[in-house]
């Protein structure tokens, strides 16, 4: 029996050649797609997961400020661990891991290796804490001295080759020598933590000598440097912790507000999604790409059940034989549900052979290093579900009406009216509101890229690039400023801190008439007197830095910081930032130095003489000699060492808009392929209905229908369908797009004309479809097709 | 083995009824050869699918193997024909994509029977036919009196114990027509097959035993050959 149902699905397939490729091709582009879309969702969901003590462990993060300007960052002082591990109950062990004080490169004897990698520096419960795996060393006690390393195996492998690396010295910068006293594995790739390099926390540690304003690591309350992962006992209240760690940093720093240092708990499972003020940090495009794959697998299967219905009827025949000859329902429902078996399983084959083949491509798109396993259970249960949702629609609903009607009246009369079209029209019009809905989210959120990557940021990058002076060429910045602007090719030259994106922030800060209980939190740059002229930031009130002695105790704030502390007549007012104390000289009229998702906060101006970056402005023409130029001083004083590198500004503010760049690009490509499985199942529709009115056709012709007629006729109620899918799809596409933009702050709003555009757009797809089959069968000889009645 | 009384059937559209069948009663004894014949529109084909279990009367009695038929739920009349009744068709109606063999076989399948036995039953019946050249071929490689062969094999591959045919010659020459009803009488003869055939050819109703006229709905006649 088995072999029968094999042997006439196969049958099947290969014989109907149009409509066997029409399923499977639509099958197979659905599932291929579908699984690569839940492949990128499963790996952004696995983040950290592999800790077995994953819902245990929790990071840190200091809510600092109140109201519009409170901010939430995701480091907290190096104490938070101190004590938490010594006397906070509930917590069983605390580690940080801190970034920072860098070597640029390694020596071990004559190899020496510049650092492409990151270095971290630990505590000592990193290995019993996290699942990181540590190959050679004692996980418990991983640095046996403060001068121990710990390298992944990768970077081992550069310096040692094969040898045995433990108890080598390796010297960063040719000085400090560090002993190695483990080899850990490679992080997976999936992991929030990403070190090649470990170090001992001890090391930071002793960079405190007891002078300065704080003695001690353990004391330094001011500084949010470090990341503090805590361990939990199993129930122990997050809620409570941070509590107590937050009475702990009150009690023990003097004169702190009761709002700047309140500490909250952060699930490890939660911290690649989301960030530390509980904003989503790609939980929403993992949600909004989950959705698109469903749309997308539903989509295929639509695909599949309307011409299989479709075809049912054409089948009525073999179908009214067989239960003449004895078949029963389960018979008959057994036979469908093989065939769909069989052709699930040929897209099935090809679709994985889909997914080996553009896995690289996608992982470029998707900036990720994703592997396709096919015998993951993620994978089988996403095919399972696919393929029992569409098992169950595309050979229960056909065995049903199939066995419902009388087999003779189905062998007398061709059976025009078994099963009702509507089941179908309202697939149809599922299909195609979907693929407009996304149509209608790939062209705003394209819009929305284009405005905010074109929108007036409040200052000028064109054609300025930037480059690191490195330490040789920095006590020399003065010179090399004066020699690069003698040349006509370099129109400006400032150095300071990268006015693209400022992400670093301050609450150290105080004004006259300060109100007791206010606090701002301010991004400071330091800049020198060039940079605003540089980048064209337009000053509206006072005078900018002149380059001079005083200009240390001068600063320069946004409009936004002025209108924020509340200072009125702010020129020549006090203002204080971190210890120094200073007038303020100059205001500045607000400019992005964010992503447009942010609101413009408070910014400060400082008077730095010298910086270690560089910003060159030139013009299009004169690029590549500028660049040349500035080539030649890097060489003249570095050495080619480390080797030269510059980069544009306008690639930084690109870099800011990444996500929502690869986000569209993909959504674009899902949209694509959602209407072309779509349209590859109107296709089929269409050829079905004129194969059905093949002798209608012939008759309307006889008494005189011109093409156009026939057409017209043919194609008219699919283009019903598609309008009403429109009708259906824009409100609910206008929504969802209108919450996905209140994420901008500066943003464009959903119009007419974008959802008239998807509209326009999906209807002449259609038509194009449709009419193919249409003309073709209004072409046709009515001789023949009423003949062959 | 069979017995119809007072069957009618008929459509209700609105106001309108269109009688088919009004009043018919009839008998048949096992190992009858009966030939139901009658103009266009006299209801043959219609008496012959309820005779069938294909079609429901909309009143009368209908007794099968001495089984009320028109009290019988669905499945049990669905098991009942499956058991005994096998059906040919004016059309052949074979299944374009199985070849002679799997047309033949199919019956089998949907009955449970065994692999083995199967094999030997479809080679005694190609035999019997002497189609066994053809077994790999499909319908549409066959001519019309082949088709309607393998057709008639297929219905007897159950042993069913009537045979119904409609118009069972009516797509075929002459000879292959008179071939198909030598095989029928023969099967009738020396093998006690119950047959009943609808026809329209005063010849081939001479085959059978008995030859039944219908006009209107109604039997007009009844005799003997």
């Amino acid at each position: 029996m088995l072999k029968n149902y094999i042997k006439i699905a196969w049958r099947n397939i290969v014989n109907k050649k149009l409509y066997s490729a029409i399923n499977i091709i639509g099958l197979t582009v659905g599932l291929a797609v579908g699984l690569l879309i839940l492949l990128w969702v499963q790996d952004e969901t696995s983040y950290d997961k592999f800790n077995t003590k994953v819902d245990r462990i929790y990071k840190v993060n200091a809510s600092i400020g109140t109201g519009a300007s409170k901010q939430v960052w995701g480091g907290t002082p190096a104490p938070v661990a101190f004590h938490a591990a010594k006397e906070v109950p509930g917590v069983e062990a605390a580690v940080r891991v801190v970034g920072d004080m860098d070597y640029s490169k390694f020596r071990y004897k004559d190899k020496l290796l510049r650092r492409t990698a990151t270095m971290k520096f630990v505590d000592d419960a990193f290995f019993t804490v996290f699942d990181y795996k540590l190959l050679k060393g004692d996980p418990k006690k991983p640095f046996p001295t403060d001068q121990s390393i710990i390298l992944s195996v990768t970077e081992a492998k550069k310096y040692f080759g094969d040898t045995d690396p433990m108890g080598k010295v390796l010297r960063g910068d040719d000085k400090d020598p560090y002993t190695v006293s483990g080899v850990m594995a490679d992080m997976p790739a999936n992991s929030s933590i990403q070190a090649d390099y470990l170090f001992s926390i001890n090391v930071r540690k002793k960079q405190y000598n007891g002078k300065g304003m704080w003695k001690a690591m353990d004391e330094d309350w001011g500084d949010y440097w470090a990341d503090t992962y805590l361990l939990l006992k199993a129930n122990a209240s997050p809620i409570a912790i941070a509590d107590k760690l937050t009475r702990i940093h009150m009690s023990l720093q003097k004169g702190i507000k009761p709002t700047d240092g309140v500490f909250q708990l952060q699930p490890l499972a939660d911290i690649h999604l989301y960030n530390p003020d509980l904003t989503s940090a790609g939980a929403e495009i993992v949600k909004i790409f989950s959705i698109v794959a469903l749309l997308i697998l539903l989509i295929a299967c639509i695909n599949y059940v309307n011409l299989s219905t479709a075809r049912s009827v054409l089948r009525s025949k073999e179908v009214s034989v067989r239960k003449i000859i004895g078949a029963e329902r389960k018979h008959l429902f057994f036979q469908f549900v093989f065939e769909t078996a069989l052709c699930f399983l040929i897209a099935l084959v090809l679709a994985f052979g889909i997914i080996y083949a553009i896995m690289p491509l996608y992982n470029h798109i998707a900036n990720k290093e994703m592997h396709f396993d096919l015998f993951s259970t993620s994978v089988w249960k996403v095919i399972g579900i696919t393929t029992i949702i569409t098992l169950a629609a595309s050979s229960i609903y056909p065995a049903i009406l199939l066995s419902s009607f009388k087999p003779i009246d189905a062998l007398r009369s061709r059976a025009s009216g078994v099963g009702s079209g509507n089941f179908r029209k309202v697939l149809v019009v599922c299909q195609f509101a979907f693929s407009i809905g996304l149509i209608i989210g790939t062209l705003v959120i394209n819009r929305q890229l284009h405005y905010i990557q074109t929108t007036q940021v409040g200052y000028d990058r064109d054609h300025v690039f930037t480059v690191n002076l490195y330490n040789n060429m920095y006590p020399h910045q003065d010179a090399v400023k004066a020699e690069l602007l003698r040349h006509r090719e370099i129109t400006g030259v400032a150095v300071g801190d990268n006015i693209v994106n400022g992400d670093s922030s301050t609450g150290d800060t105080d004004w006259d008439g300060k109100p007791a209980t206010a606090s701002m939190v301010i991004h400071p740059f330091s800049i020198d007197q060039d940079f605003i002229k540089v980048f064209k930031v337009k000053l509206i009130a006072g005078s900018n830095f002149t380059g001079e002695k005083s200009d240390t105790s001068h600063y320069i704030l946004n409009e936004t910081a002025i209108k924020e502390a509340g200072i009125k007549n702010p020129i020549g007012k006090r203002f204080k930032l971190w210890q120094r104390n200073g007038i303020i000289i100059g205001v500045v009229k607000d400019f992005h130095f964010a992503s447009l998702k942010q609101v413009i906060e408070p910014a400060i101006f400082s008077y730095a003489e010298k910086s270690g970056q560089l910003f060159v402005k030139t013009t299009g023409k004169n690029a590549a000699a500028a660049i040349n130029l500035v080539k030649q001083y890097h060489v003249q004083y570095n050495h080619g060492d480390p080797p030269f590198e510059y980069n544009f500004l306008d690639d930084d503010f690109n870099n800011l808009y990444k996500t929502e760049q690869s986000t569209s690009m993909l959504f674009s490509i899902f949209a694509g392929i959602a209407i072309f499985i779509s349209c590859l199942g109107l296709f089929g529709l269409a050829t079905y209905t004129a194969q059905v009115k093949v002798k209608e056709i012939g008759i309307r012709k006889v008494l005189g229908a011109s093409v156009l007629n026939i057409t017209t006729m043919l194609s008219k109620d699919f283009l019903l369908l598609i309008v009403i899918s429109l009708l259906i799809a824009s409100p609910i596409a206008w929504y969802a797009m209108d919450k996905w933009l209140e994420s901008y702050v500066y943003r464009i709003s959903v119009n007419w004309i974008t959802i008239a555009l998807a509209g326009v757009g999906a209807i002449l797809i259609a038509l194009i479809t449709i009419s193919f089959q249409s003309i073709k069968a209004a072409l046709a000889n009515p001789v023949k097709s009423l003949r062959s009645e | 083995m069979l017995s119809l009384k007072n069957i009618s059937k008929y459509y209700k559209a609105g106001n309108l009824k269109t009688s088919i069948l009004n009043n018919i009663n009839l008998d048949v004894d096992a190992g009858e050869f009966v030939s139901i014949m009658g103009p266009s529109g006299s209801g043959k084909s219609t008496l012959l699918n309820i005779i069938g279990m294909l079609d429901e009367p909309t009143d009368g009695y209908h007794y099968f193997l001495n089984q009320p038929i028109h009290q019988l739920k669905e499945k049990q009349r669905q098991a009942l024909y499956k058991e005994n009744i096998g059906f040919v068709f004016q059309a052949y109606h074979l299944i374009d994509e199985l070849t002679v063999y799997e047309n033949i076989e199919t019956p089998l399948l949907y009955h449970n029977i065994k692999s083995d036995e199967r094999k030997a039953l479809v080679a005694d019946m190609l035999d019997r036919f002497q189609i066994v050249g053809k077994k790999d071929l499909f319908p549409s490689q066959l001519s019309g009196g082949q088709q309607q062969l393998v057709g008639i094999a297929r219905a007897l591959i159950v042993s069913p114990k009537l045979l119904l045919a409609d118009e069972p010659t009516g797509n075929l020459n002459s000879k292959q027509g008179d071939e198909i009803m030598e095989l029928f009488k023969k099967l009738n003869k020396e093998e006690g097959m119950t047959i009943i055939q609808v026809t329209h050819s005063e010849k081939n109703a001479e085959y059978g035993s008995r030859i039944i006229n219908l006009l209107d709905g109604t039997v007009e006649s009844s005799k003997n050959v």
